[in-house]
């Protein structure tokens, strides 16, 4: 079964459910999400090394690098720094993001050959991050306050018992209408998340394998792949040195620090 | 590989030590349709190299950068410069930049007014963006009300001229050997700079002062030759504003300058939007508009300029910016193009095109592109990226 296909049934089987939902069931996926939010909270700081392949229709892999670095924020959203590796011609790019719980994301840019900062409009996150088929909005970080819940029902994914709730962004600029996730019943872990289009067409499947836990609390996807159905391409995010806790401060999310974080 | 290999060597050597050793190769031609006006030849190309070493050590950063230009035909466009040679130390409450750098100040896109720490690299590009490397002692202060820095300029860096074969050039020659300065330091004068810049939620400002050698000479005839120019070098001050305001995918930017020394006390400004459409036409496809205009009490008129900006979104990240600069009073046109793609992990490649157009041969308003009419190109440029 083609995931499209899979991804169609879905869409009906959920179609059926929401027909029979009850006011309580909002309240649920609330909860599912807050507990699954727990998971990706309480690390202080973070950082890791990511490794981009873009794969076409034909199969062909081209390969991007960054360094990603955040730092939790008490009562509001992330602050993070992501540095390009490669490709060369971009070397040193960086960007700076104030993630907010719900008034949308303060966002800077490096360009090295400049030497200039640049503000950028958090409003263009719908388009493609970096070339790939993740937008900048899926590469941001998924506050619970960002979205409206409504609960779907159970499936095993994967042999796991899985919720399916439903999300839908409350920012007007989102690329998207809605998004269905599947999240197990034991550990609250994002497994699948099927992101529906402004057409509220199923246009790409993003996948969450291979988690980690660190220091008994966090849980870190070390692959992440991204599935476009429309265009057939597909972009598989890896994570390799993970670290929590390096002692990073406000100063090292500034605009000083962006300059030299390359 | 021999640079990654070096790199690793210096890490080897001093274990706390971050090294890496990373570089560009260029070569560029630029082609004119028609011979220069004073007879130069269409055909021009360059050679460029930049190598870069960075040491890093927890709170400082030791970054050497110079470049080496090789031009076939105007030997003016020769150069050697250290564009970074500078030290960084990370203290807890500031950061100290000694050595020479280069810092870019300004939110505009066309047309940098505020941006004045570093002399212009003029024989580059046309779009002024190429600077030479400036010495100076910065001292840099982060905190909620916004970011301080403070420059001591130690010396300065002279602007740089096309000679008597090189094209897109003012009708007379700059003798930029014998340059005129007004101060008795000359090229020795220690010059003062600071910013303040902030952001408040969508809103950026800042506000900067200079005190010294204005980077943008004035020119007089020379005494030794009458058909040259020589650069006069005044002491200016310089009060600069710069303000970005986001709403939604629009940035509305501006831009002004106050600036005394120069005979009269004269301001300048850009001003104007950028605007991004994101997927048009329900592809992966992003369009941006950029519109400026600017206003300039020096000249009778200042062109507009109206750009757009059509990034592919593919894996060579494929981008073409076209624009149309346009001048009322004079009724000048100008067309331009710069495409740029990545080519395999090595290189890159960009295509850059001018074409000016008087479109009323009539007007006898002062004409900002008279002296490059004959000067419409198309430029051709790969780069290959040293190390790994």
């Amino acid at each position: 079964m083609s995931l499209v296909n899979l991804g169609k049934k879905i869409f009906i089987f959920s179609a059926i459910v929401l027909s029979v939902s009850n006011p309580t069931y909002a309240n649920d996926a609330l909860k599912i999400a807050i507990l699954s939010d727990q998971n990706n909270s309480g690390f202080i700081d973070s950082s890791s090394d990511m490794t981009m392949n873009l794969i076409n229709r034909k199969g062909d892999v081209v390969t991007r690098k960054l360094r990603f670095k955040r730092l939790e924020v008490p009562g509001d959203g992330d602050k993070s720094i992501a540095v390009f590796e490669s490709p060369r011609d971009v070397k040193g790019v960086a960007i700076l993001s104030y993630a907010h719980k719900v008034k949308s994301d303060d966002q800077w840019l490096y360009l090295p050959a400049l030497k200039r900062v640049k503000r950028i409009a958090s409003k263009n996150k719908s388009g493609p991050f970096l070339g790939s088929e993740f937008s900048f909005e899926d590469f941001s970080f998924q506050e619970v306050e960002k979205y409206e819940y409504k609960f779907i029902g159970e499936e095993d994914y994967l042999n796991l018992k899985c919720f399916i709730i439903e999300r839908t962004p409350i920012d007007p600029y989102s690329g998207y209408t809605k998004q269905l996730v599947w999240i197990d019943q034991e550990n609250y872990l994002i497994h699948k998340i099927h992101l529906f289009d402004r057409k509220s067409f199923h246009l790409k499947t993003q996948k969450f394998e291979e988690y980690k836990l660190y220091e008994g609390f966090f849980w870190q996807p070390h692959k992440v792949e991204m599935i476009n159905h429309q265009n057939g391409k597909s972009s598989i995010l890896l994570f390799e040195n993970v670290k929590l806790n390096s002692g990073f401060t406000d100063r090292d999310f500034t605009q000083n620090s962006l300059k030299r974080s390359r | 590989m021999f640079y990654k290999f070096l790199g690793i060597s210096i890490s080897f050597l001093c274990p706390a030590l971050n090294a890496e050793i990373i570089g560009e190769y260029s070569f560029d031609n630029r082609y004119f349709f028609n011979s220069g006006l004073q007879g130069q030849e269409k055909n021009h190309s360059s050679f460029t190299l930049s190598p870069e070493i960075f040491l890093e050590k927890e709170n400082s950063i030791f970054h050497f950068k110079p470049k080496f230009r090789k031009d076939n035909i105007d030997t003016e466009r020769n150069l050697v410069d250290v564009q970074e040679l500078y030290l960084i130390n990370i203290l807890e409450d500031k950061e100290i930049k000694y050595g020479v750098s280069k810092e870019f100040w300004g939110v505009t896109e066309t047309t940098h007014r505020v941006d004045i720490i570093n002399q212009t690299d003029a024989v580059e590009s046309l779009d002024g963006e190429d600077k030479l490397g400036q010495p100076m002692v910065k001292l840099s202060f982060e905190e909620n009300w916004g970011l301080l820095d403070f420059y001591a300029l130690l010396g300065f860096r002279e602007r740089t001229f096309s000679g008597y074969e090189g094209r897109l050039r003012q009708t007379m020659i700059v003798d930029s050997d014998r340059p005129h300065y007004l101060s008795a330091a000359k090229n020795k004068r220690m010059d003062f700079a600071l910013r303040w810049s902030n952001y408040f939620d969508q809103l950026e400002v800042a506000i900067s002062h200079f005190s010294g050698t204005s980077r943008e000479p004035r020119f007089i005839v020379s005494n030794k030759n009458l058909k040259e120019l020589v650069p006069l070098y005044e002491v200016i001050d310089q009060t600069g504003f710069e303000f970005q305001y986001l709403l939604g995918s629009l940035a509305i930017k501006s831009e002004i300058i106050s600036r005394s020394g120069q005979e009269d006390r004269f301001t300048a400004a850009t001003y104007g939007f950028e605007y991004t459409q994101v997927g048009i036409f329900g592809s992966r496809l992003d369009l941006g508009w950029i519109v400026e205009a600017n206003h300039d009490d020096r000249l009778p008129s200042s062109p507009a300029v109206i750009g757009t900006r059509l990034t592919i979104n593919d894996t060579s990240d494929t981008q073409i910016l076209s624009g149309i600069i346009y001048d009322e009073k004079s009724e000048e046109l100008g067309f331009l193009l710069e495409a740029s793609s990545r080519l395999g992990i090595c290189c890159s490649i960009s295509i850059e095109g001018f074409y000016f157009d008087d479109t009323n041969e009539d007007n006898e308003e002062f004409k900002l592109f008279q002296a490059y009419k004959e000067d419409d190109f198309l430029r051709f440029e790969l780069t290959y990226y040293l190390g790994d």
